[in-house]
Parts: structure tokens; sequence; C-alpha cells
């Protein structure tokens, strides 16, 4: 492989070309290695923060991939990953184009899940310090932590082949949750042959658990509706009790990111590929070793559906024992679930033709318009719901794919507001404690496993999500719907 | 090389938190593989990880038996730890580099976390 060290040439505003107002490109001529242009999606504020890190030569660094079409596309929340940016969206070309473990992530099928209710946040209110408290005990966190489920070896299995379905089966889903899961909650590709030992180890018991970093479990109100009418076909009303599920694949998926980056270290020398970084190693998708990473990948994605799934079971749980008797329709139905890390084969015109690519979302959220075939019938003329998580004292939006996604982005859009601050920094400029009293003062209760692990998610670690998601909006490649501010925060 | 491989295991220890100074109670084999000595660095990193982190284990000594530029095995004197203590979530190759300084051997690894 290639030496040039990932951080060998600091971009600044000089390589880059202003296409529109918002688009900015660094031409295909900056680098001798690039096939493609990179362009990023961004206001000039976004932009100069986006300049502060690695992150836009991370993602020139994308634009080398073999197979690469179009462009390599940054969000607005663009921010330093490994390897690949977080916030990024590469399309390969297949057969020939290639399947980049790291293009999807560590925490494969990373996402977010809406649940909303007919209720009102001041009827709860009452009860939401009893609801936090359950909520936490319900829904183990931590990196390590174990959930409630023990699966045998065949369970384990079916877990990773079946996803959501197999929740379904178990009485932990409904069948209107899976309709409103992005891909019905199962990867069809999925098989577990190709995942190791050491992997479902790592996951085996962790179905029903949050784990750490900046996944949560939310509460919140919705306070803002953009589009009423899209609104109410989604469940969705101002002043309402909404919840949040972020979290992902937890051990199982680092496990299979592990096993087929360090894999690929070889894979990539085998097929000549060269490349700036080694966290980009990657393989052809249509080649033996790119089709037992996808297996792996929509097994680990399969995992994190089934493990959303549960924690939404758990969640409405928390609620009824809290709740039945005290308050009325305080259900919860699921808007929608959405993966931000993944890799998928979709058809995309590109340059007036239909091509099929995988699409890496790494950090970036699809964002299909409507009338797109993969949604289910009750969405098909609204478009897919998107979901943008905020950090725990700013608003979270959700948003509504559309035609431009599809034009521009590879039907591709942002998926939260992205890191300023290095975890370290965050610890070091506040404390656990004084956030979460900061917050409690805002109306905002916090339940969490560690006060460290709190202040690095403290919100000045992060970019203004508001102005994240108003670029999305000018741009088209998302509209907005309606806006969510949180009332208790469950933290791992 | 099996002294960076042994002081990169405690380094990693150390960046996630001070632990108990308790004597071991057990001991692992372990045997890693990789296509060069940096790719063993991290594969190695990631195998205590897992030992931590599934079996809950806290590795307290590390002593590399065998090795090569491709290969190692190793004797990890471990104790047992419930909940698993680590905040670690993986080891990268990202920006990964193993030095000759006038010391020895020095090790840049990015971790996950």
């Amino acid at each position: 492989m290639c030496s040039i060290p990932a951080e060998a040439v600091m971009i600044d505003k000089k390589h880059i070309e202003r296409v529109s107002e918002h688009v900015w490109e660094i031409p295909k001529t900056f680098r001798d290695d690039m096939r493609v242009p990179a362009r990023l999606y961004a206001d000039e504020e976004l932009l100069d923060t986006a300049l502060s890190d690695n992150s836009v030569l991370q993602l020139v660094n994308t634009a080398t991939l073999p197979g690469v079409v179009k462009y390599a596309i940054a969000m607005p929340d663009i921010h330093q990953g490994y390897g690949f940016p977080i916030g990024g969206v590469v399309a390969t070309h297949l057969p020939e184009g290639v399947i980049s473990p790291g293009g999807v992530g560590y925490d494969i099928n990373c996402g977010v899940r809406l649940l909303v209710s007919q209720v009102s946040v001041e009827e709860i209110e009452p009860y939401l310090e009893d609801i936090a408290s359950r909520l936490y005990a319900n829904c183990p966190s931590g990196v390590g932590a174990h959930g409630h489920l023990r699966l045998s070896d065949n369970e384990l299995d079916q877990v990773l082949h079946e996803g959501s379905r197999w929740m379904l089966e178990k009485g932990y889903a409904s069948r209107e949750d899976l309709d409103r899961t992005e891909e019905f909650g199962r990867i069809s590709a999925a098989d577990a042959a190709f995942v190791s030992d050491h992997a479902r180890e790592r996951g085996r018991n962790q179905l029903g658990t949050l784990g750490a970093g900046n996944h949560f479990i939310e509460v919140d109100r919705v306070t803002e509706v953009y589009d009423q009418p899209t609104a109410a076909r989604l469940g969705i009303y101002a002043g309402n009790v909404a919840v949040q599920i972020h979290c992902g694949s937890r051990g199982l998926g680092h496990e299979v990111c592990e096993d087929y980056v360090s894999r690929f270290q070889k894979t990539a020398q085998d097929y000549g590929i060269e490349l700036p970084d080694r966290e980009l190693v990657c393989a052809p998708f249509d080649s033996k070793e790119g089709k037992e990473y996808f297996r792996a990948m929509a097994c680990a994605a399969n995992f994190a559906f089934a493990n959303r799934q549960l924690l939404a079971h758990m969640i409405r749980r928390s609620f009824e024992e809290m709740l039945t008797g005290e308050v009325k329709n305080f259900e919860l139905q699921q808007v929608y679930d959405i993966a931000h890390n993944m890799a998928k084969v979709e058809e995309h015109n590109i340059d007036g033709r239909s091509l099929r690519v995988c699409v890496h979302r790494k950090g970036a959220t699809r964002a299909f318009g409507p009338g797109s075939s993969v949604l289910p019938d009750s969405l098909r003329d609204l478009g897919q719901p998107v979901l943008i998580p905020g950090s725990m004292g700013t608003a979270s939006y959700v948003l509504i794919g559309t035609k431009g996604a599809m034009e521009q982005t590879f039907g591709s859009t942002c998926h939260g507001a992205g890191r300023v601050m290095s975890r370290t920094k965050a610890k070091k400029t506040i404390r656990g404690t004084v956030l979460r009293d900061q917050l409690k003062s805002r109306g905002i209760l916090i339940c969490a496993g560690s006060m460290s692990g709190l202040a690095e998610e403290a919100p000045l670690a992060y970019k203004d999500v508001a102005r994240v998601v108003e670029v999305v909006h000018m741009l088209g490649i998302g509209r907005k719907i309606a806006r969510l501010e949180p009332v208790a925060v469950i933290k791992g | 090389m099996a002294g960076l491989l042994e002081n990169a295991a405690r380094a990693m220890q150390a960046v996630d938190g001070p632990r108990s100074a308790r004597q071991p109670t057990a001991t692992e084999e372990i045997e890693v593989g990789g296509v060069d000595r940096e790719s063993l660095l991290v594969n190695w990193l990631n195998e205590i990880l897992y030992l931590e982190q599934t079996h809950r284990l806290i590795c307290v000594r590390f002593h590399i038996t065998e090795l090569d530029d491709h290969h190692l095995r190793a004797r990890i004197e471990t104790r047992k730890c419930d909940p698993s203590q680590t905040h670690i979530k993986a080891v990268t190759f990202h920006n990964l580099q193993i030095r000759e300084v006038s010391e020895g051997l020095e090790a840049e690894v990015v971790l996950d976390v």
C-alpha cells in the first residue's frame, strides 16, 4: 500500500471551488490518486469547521477508492473519523467497485428509532423521574453491558439472519414496527457463516443494551411542527411525548469491522489496491472477500435492528409500568427506524444512466424521496422519514426524504450535529456533575452510568444541529417536518 | 518488538482508567496473526479487549512467548471482574505507526472509545 500518511497535506479554502451557495468542490486535479472530485455540502461557517480537523483530507482520500462514482460526498455534519470521515457518502460502481468495512464504520447499523405517543409531556410530567429511572434499569448501558436475553447458538443465528423479524416471532415487535423500519428490519444478504466466533461471543448477551459513547435513550417533547399534514401522517403533534433510541450493533458489530479491516490488510494488497490510509482497506464487491464482508455486515446490521427493537419493547414496558391506570393514551407508536452506518446495494441515476452501486453511508442517513419502491405503502407518497438526533441539551429533528437527495447525494442526508471537540477536550472543559446540574436547571433529567462519559457528550462538543439541518433543508436533500427537545436522557 | 507489544497492552489499560492492584488468579494462552508487525500489534490489542469485554477478565500481566513478524503466542495472567471495566470499543488501523527511536521501538495506535 502507498505510504502517504492521511494527514500529510493540509487542505485550505484555496483548494476548494464554490459550486453554489452551499456546495463546495475539491477538483479531481487536487491529487493524482483522486478518481472523482470531492463535494462538501455546507454553509461557509460549517465549511470552516470542517477544515479545522482532518475530515476534508479524509474525504479526499475516499475519492481514491476503486470504482468510486460521481463524487465523494461530505454532509454538513462532517467530522474526523478513522480513515473515512464521519458524515461521508461514497458510492462505488458494481460489479468492479469496492466495498470497504471502514466506509461503514465500527458500529455497523448504528441508527435512530423514533417512537411517538398521543399524550402531552405535561400529562406524564409527574411520573417523568420514575419513568427515567425505570428506563435506566430496563435498558442496560456501558461498553460491555449484558442484556436480559441469553441466546443459544441457534437463536443467535436466527437473530443475525432475521433481525427484527425474529423479534416479531418472539412477541417483542409488531408488524407496524417492522413496516416502519429501514429494510423492514432485515437485510436478506446476511449469512452467519461469515461472522467470527469472537464477534458472536461479544454480541451473544448484548441484545437490548444501549452501550456507551454517544448512544442514548431520550424522552422528548415535540416543540415545533414545520409541516402539519406530513407530521400528522407520522403521528407527530406539537406538545406530545416522543422517545428516541440511538444505538447500534454493540460489540458484535465492532468485532465484525475489526475482523474484516484486519483481514483486508492483506486482501487489498492481493488485489493491488493502493490506498492512502490503512483504515480504508477494501475488496472488490463481487470478490469472495467482498461478498463475505457484505454478508457479515448484514448480520451485524440485523443484530442492530433487533437490538433497537428489543430496546423499544423495554421502553414500552417501562411506560406501561409507570403510567398504566394513571394516564391514558400513552402507548408509543413507531415513526421510523433508520441506519446511519451502512453499505447498501442500490440503483441510482448517474449522469443519465441507471447504475447499480454500493453506497457507503458512514454517519449519513438514507433519505429516499416520495415514490421510492423500497418504502412501505403507508409512506410511499410521503418519502422516507429521516431522524436527526441532537446532543443532550439541544434539539433533534424529523425530516422527510426528497427527490433532491436522490438527484444530488445518492438519496442521502446528514445524521446529526457532528463533533467539534474531542472527548478528551470535552472532559477537560466541563465536569459531568456540573453539566448534569446545568441540564437539570433547564428541565432536562439525566440518568448516566458515568459522569466522565456524560462530559464527553456535552452539547458544547457538537456543532449546532439546527444549522446543519437548515443547510440540508435549503439544499433540498431533506425537508424539515418537526423539532424535538429533550426532557429526560438516559446515557451509557 | 515483544517489549513494544507488552508495553502497548499496559498503555492501553492505562488509557482505559485506573484498576486495582489485585493479584491474577488464572492464565490464558493466546495466539494472534497479522499481515505485518503493525497488524500484529492491532490484533494483539484487540484480542486483549475481547478477553476483557467478553470473558469479563482483567489482563494483569503479559508474557510474549513466541514472536515473528506475522505471528505471536502469549501467556496472559488474568483475574475476573464484573462488570467489564473497559471503556474502549476497538483498536483501529487509523494512522497506525511503529517507529525506530534511539531507545528501541515506539508505536502510535488510535483507539475507538
